[in-house]
C-alpha cells in the first residue's frame, strides 16, 4: 500500500516536473509572437515606455497603416505566388530526382548526388554574385520565372537529399507488386512510391515554403520592380537607416507570420498522420 | 508509354497544368510604361518618399524621367551593387557603402566617373556649394595609398558629425545648470561624478559597436596629441606605448572609475543607446547629427542640446567626427551620364536640399541652405567647420590595430586590463601587421 502510494507520489512529481518544463518552454515560444502582437498596438513613442505586453489604449490601426504603408497587397500576392510555385517545383523535381537516386542504376549516379551534397554546404549570400551574372546572361533578372528557377535550385539539393534517404528506406516489395500488376517506372513511382512518402514529402513542404516565404535578399538582388518584390519588401519600409518605426514593423511581422503558421498547422496535421500510418504499416 | 500514360492522371495533370501556368505567367519580364532616363539605386528607406517628391519637382522642371529604386537594408544593397558590377548591370547613379579601398576598387575598376571638371567649372560653382568636408570623403589626393588617379568621384547628398549631446531636464535634477554643459574633460569629469550621486546615469553610447568607441577616442587624440602625431603613429613612427596614448585609454578608465557611464555600454548597440537617452534614462550622449530624427520619434519632449567635445588640451584643437553622409556616384558606363551629372547638381542645390533636410532632418551637404534647417538640426550643423574623417588622412591604419584597440578600450571599461596592458597589446598587433 506504501509502496503505491510512494510510487504514486514519485509519479506525480516525475509528471509535474515535466509538464512544468513543457509549460516553461511552451511559454518562451510564444513570449515573443505575444511581444511582437503587442508592441503592433502601441505607438512610436509608448513602444520604448510601455512595458506592458498588451497597451492600454490598443491602437488597432497599425494593422491597416502597415498594410497600405507598406504596399501589402501586391506584395501578399507576390509572396503566396512565389511560395506555391516554388515549393510545387522543388516537390516534383526532387521527389522525381530522390527516386532516380535511391532506386534507378546509371552511370556517375553517386557523383551527381555527391554534387547535389555538394551544393548544399554553398551558403546563399556566397553565390550571389555568380548567380545575378548568369541570371543577367540568360536575360532573367526583373523576371518572376528568374526568381522562381532560382529559389526552386536554393530549394532542390536539401529536399532531394531527404526524400532520397526516405525512398532508400521504403520496402521494395510494394514496388514489386505494382510491377507485377504492370505498372510503369514512373507509374511506381507515382502510385507506390510518392503516396507513401507523404511525411518526408511535409517535411519538404514546410521547410521550402518556409525558406520563400522568408526570403528577400535574393529577391532583392533579381528584381527592380517594386511590384514583383515579395512580402518581405514590404517590412523594410519601416526601417529606416537610423528610425524603425517599430509599431508599423511589428504589425507587418504580425502580418507576414499569419499564413506560415495556418501552413504549418494545417501541414503538421499531416506529418502525424503520415508518420501514424507509417508507424502503423511498420 | 511511361509518363505519357500517367499524364490522364488526375493529381499529376493538376500539378504540371499549374506549373505550365505559372511558369507561362511568371515568363513576361515587369516593363515600365516610361522607361527612365536616369535610374538611382539607394539604400535609404527613410529618404525614399522624399526622393519620390524630388524627381516628380524634377520631371516638371527639366522634363527628365529620374526613378530611385530602394533595396535596403544596406548590406544586401552592397552585395546587389558589387554583383552589378561584376555583371555590367549598374545605373546611372549609386552608392558605394563601406571602406574607401572598396570605393577605391569600383574607381579603378572603371565603374565610377570622375567630376572634378563639373566641380571646378564656373569658377568652383558646384564646389562651393558644398561643404568641403564632405566633399572630401569623396576626393583622393594625388599619390594616395590606393593608386586612384587623382580627383572628385562622389557627390554628398547630405553630411553628419557625431557629438556629445545633454539632458536639460537630468541636468537639472543632479543640480547642474542646464545652460552651461561642460567645457573641458574635467568638467565633464565632475558632472558625471555629480549625476551618479544623484543616481542618474550619465553617459550612453552603443560603444558595443567599436567604431563609436573609436570616434570617441579620435576625439580625444586629436585633442591631446594632434594631427601630425597621429599621423606618426600610423606610420609606426610612434608607438602606441607613448604617454599620450596611455593618456587617451586612462581617460576611460577615469570615467569607468567615476562610474557615470551607462550600465551595459560596451555591449549596447546605438539604436538602444538612443531609446536610453531619449526616455530621459542618461544625461549624456554620444551620437551622430541622425539622432534628431531618431529622438524626435522616441520621444518629441526629450529636452536637449549637443555640447562641444571637452577639451582636454590648448595645444591642439578639438575636433569631432564627421563629413559625408550619403554620396551618389556616377556610372562611368552609362549612357545618360551628362543627364545623371545634371540631376546631382540639381539635388544638391540649396532648395532641393533645404526640402531634404526639413523633411528627413538629415544636415544638407549645400552649406547655403543651413539657415532654413530645424534649430536642434542646426546646433549639428554650426560645427561642420571642426570635423574630420580618418579616411582623409594622408594614411590609413591597419583595420587589425583598429580593433585591437577598441576592443582594448572595452576592455579597460570593464576592469579587465590596464591602459597600459592594451597600449602594448596594440603596438604588439601594430608590429606584427607591419612585418
Amino acid at each position: 500500500m506504501r509502496d503505491s502510494v510512494k510510487r504514486k507520489i514519485k509519479n506525480f512529481l516525475g509528471q509535474s516536473g515535466i509538464h512544468l518544463f513543457l509549460i516553461l518552454v511552451s511559454v518562451s515560444c510564444i513570449f515573443p509572437l505575444l511581444w511582437m502582437i503587442g508592441s503592433a498596438l502601441k505607438t512610436q513613442q509608448t513602444v520604448f515606455s510601455d512595458m506592458r505586453l498588451f497597451p492600454a489604449q490598443p491602437h488597432w490601426e497599425n494593422f491597416y497603416t502597415a498594410w497600405v504603408e507598406g504596399g501589402f497587397g501586391i506584395y501578399f500576392f507576390n509572396s503566396v505566388f512565389y511560395t506555391v510555385t516554388v515549393v510545387a517545383g522543388i516537390v516534383f523535381i526532387s521527389s522525381l530526382a530522390a527516386y532516380a537516386f535511391s532506386r534507378l542504376e546509371f552511370p556517375g549516379k553517386n557523383f551527381f548526388f555527391l554534387m547535389f551534397l555538394v551544393a548544399m554546404m554553398i551558403p546563399l549570400p556566397g553565390s550571389f554574385v555568380p548567380l545575378y551574372v548568369l541570371l543577367v546572361k540568360l536575360h532573367l533578372v526583373n523576371t518572376r520565372i528568374g526568381y522562381i528557377l532560382a529559389m526552386i535550385n536554393v530549394g532542390l539539393s536539401l529536399s532531394i537529399f531527404l526524400l532520397k534517404t526516405f525512398f532508400d528506406k521504403l520496402p521494395k516489395d510494394l514496388e514489386d507488386a505494382g510491377r507485377i500488376d504492370g505498372c510503369s517506372k514512373f507509374g511506381i513511382y507515382w502510385h507506390v512510391a510518392l503516396p507513401m512518402a507523404r511525411p518526408a514529402l511535409a517535411v519538404v513542404i514546410i521547410f521550402n515554403a518556409l525558406n520563400v516565404w522568408n526570403e528577400y535578399i535574393l529577391a532583392m538582388l533579381i528584381f527592380s520592380s517594386k511590384s514583383l518584390m515579395p512580402l518581405q519588401r514590404g517590412l523594410m519600409v519601416f526601417q529606416g537607416a537610423h528610425i524603425t518605426q517599430y509599431p508599423l514593423l511589428m504589425a507587418g511581422i504580425t502580418i507576414t507570420v499569419l499564413p506560415i503558421i495556418l501552413i504549418y498547422l494545417f501541414m503538421q496535421r499531416h506529418i502525424i498522420s503520415g508518420l501514424t500510418a507509417g508507424a502503423i504499416r511498420g | 508509354m511511361g509518363i505519357f500514360k500517367h499524364l490522364l492522371d488526375k493529381r499529376l495533370l493538376t500539378l504540371v497544368s499549374f506549373l505550365l501556368i505559372a511558369a507561362c505567367l511568371s515568363g513576361c519580364a515587369e516593363r515600365d510604361r516610361q522607361k527612365p532616363e536616369v535610374l538611382v539605386w539607394h539604400w535609404m528607406t527613410d529618404r525614399d518618399p522624399a526622393f519620390e517628391e524630388l524627381t516628380e519637382r524634377y520631371k516638371n522642371q527639366t522634363g527628365v524621367k529620374v526613378k530611385f529604386e530602394l533595396y535596403a537594408p544596406s548590406d544586401a544593397y552592397s552585395q546587389k551593387v558589387i554583383a552589378a558590377a561584376q555583371a555590367g548591370t549598374l545605373p546611372d547613379i549609386f552608392s558605394i557603402l563601406g571602406e574607401r579601398r572598396i570605393f577605391a576598387s569600383f574607381i579603378i575598376a572603371g565603374h565610377i566617373t570622375c567630376l572634378t571638371s563639373q566641380m571646378n567649372a564656373d569658377n568652383n560653382a558646384w564646389r562651393n556649394e558644398l561643404f568641403s568636408n564632405a566633399l572630401a570623403v569623396n576626393e583622393f589626393s594625388t599619390a594616395n595609398q590606393y593608386g586612384v588617379k587623382a580627383g572628385i568621384y562622389g557627390v554628398p547628398l547630405d553630411t553628419m558629425n557625431i557629438q556629445l549631446l545633454y539632458n536639460k531636464d537630468l541636468f537639472k535634477k543632479a543640480g547642474l545648470d542646464p545652460d552651461l554643459p561642460p567645457v573641458s574633460w574635467q568638467e565633464f569629469i565632475e558632472a558625471g561624478r555629480a549625476l551618479t550621486a544623484a543616481g542618474i546615469p550619465g553617459l550612453v553610447s552603443g560603444w558595443g559597436e567599436i567604431w563609436m568607441i573609436d570616434c570617441f577616442a579620435s576625439n580625444l587624440a586629436w585633442n591631446l596629441m594632434g594631427k601630425d602625431k597621429i599621423i606618426a603613429t600610423i606610420k609606426g613612427e610612434v608607438p602606441y606605448t607613448d604617454p599620450d596614448w596611455i593618456t587617451v585609454l586612462s581617460l576611460f578608465k577615469e570615467m569607468a572609475d567615476t562610474g557615470m557611464l551607462a550600465k551595459g555600454m560596451i555591449t549596447m548597440v546605438n539604436k538602444d543607446a538612443e531609446q536610453a537617452f531619449a526616455n530621459n534614462r542618461a544625461a549624456f550622449a554620444f551620437n551622430g547629427s541622425w539622432c534628431v530624427n531618431v529622438y524626435r520619434g522616441m520621444n518629441p519632449n526629450l529636452n536637449y542640446a549637443t555640447m562641444m567635445f571637452p577639451r582636454l588640451s590648448d595645444e591642439h584643437p578639438v575636433v569631432i567626427w564627421g563629413g559625408a553622409g550619403a554620396s551618389f556616384m556616377v556610372n562611368q558606363r552609362s549612357n545618360n551620364k551628362e543627364k545623371a551629372i545634371e540631376f546631382l547638381k540639381w539635388i544638391t542645390a540649396k532648395q532641393q536640399q533645404v526640402y531634404l533636410a526639413q523633411t528627413t532632418n538629415n544636415l544638407p551637404s549645400n552649406k547655403d541652405s543651413l539657415s532654413a534647417i530645424a534649430p536642434s538640426l542646426r546646433q549639428f550643423a554650426d560645427d561642420m567647420d571642426k570635423t574630420v574623417h580618418p579616411s582623409l588622412l594622408p594614411a590609413g591604419e591597419h583595420p587589425l590595430v583598429i580593433e585591437a584597440f577598441d576592443k582594448g578600450i572595452q576592455s579597460i571599461i570593464i576592469g579587465e586590463s590596464s591602459p597600459r596592458e592594451i597600449a602594448e597589446r596594440v603596438q604588439r598587433v601594430k608590429d606584427r601587421e607591419r612585418r
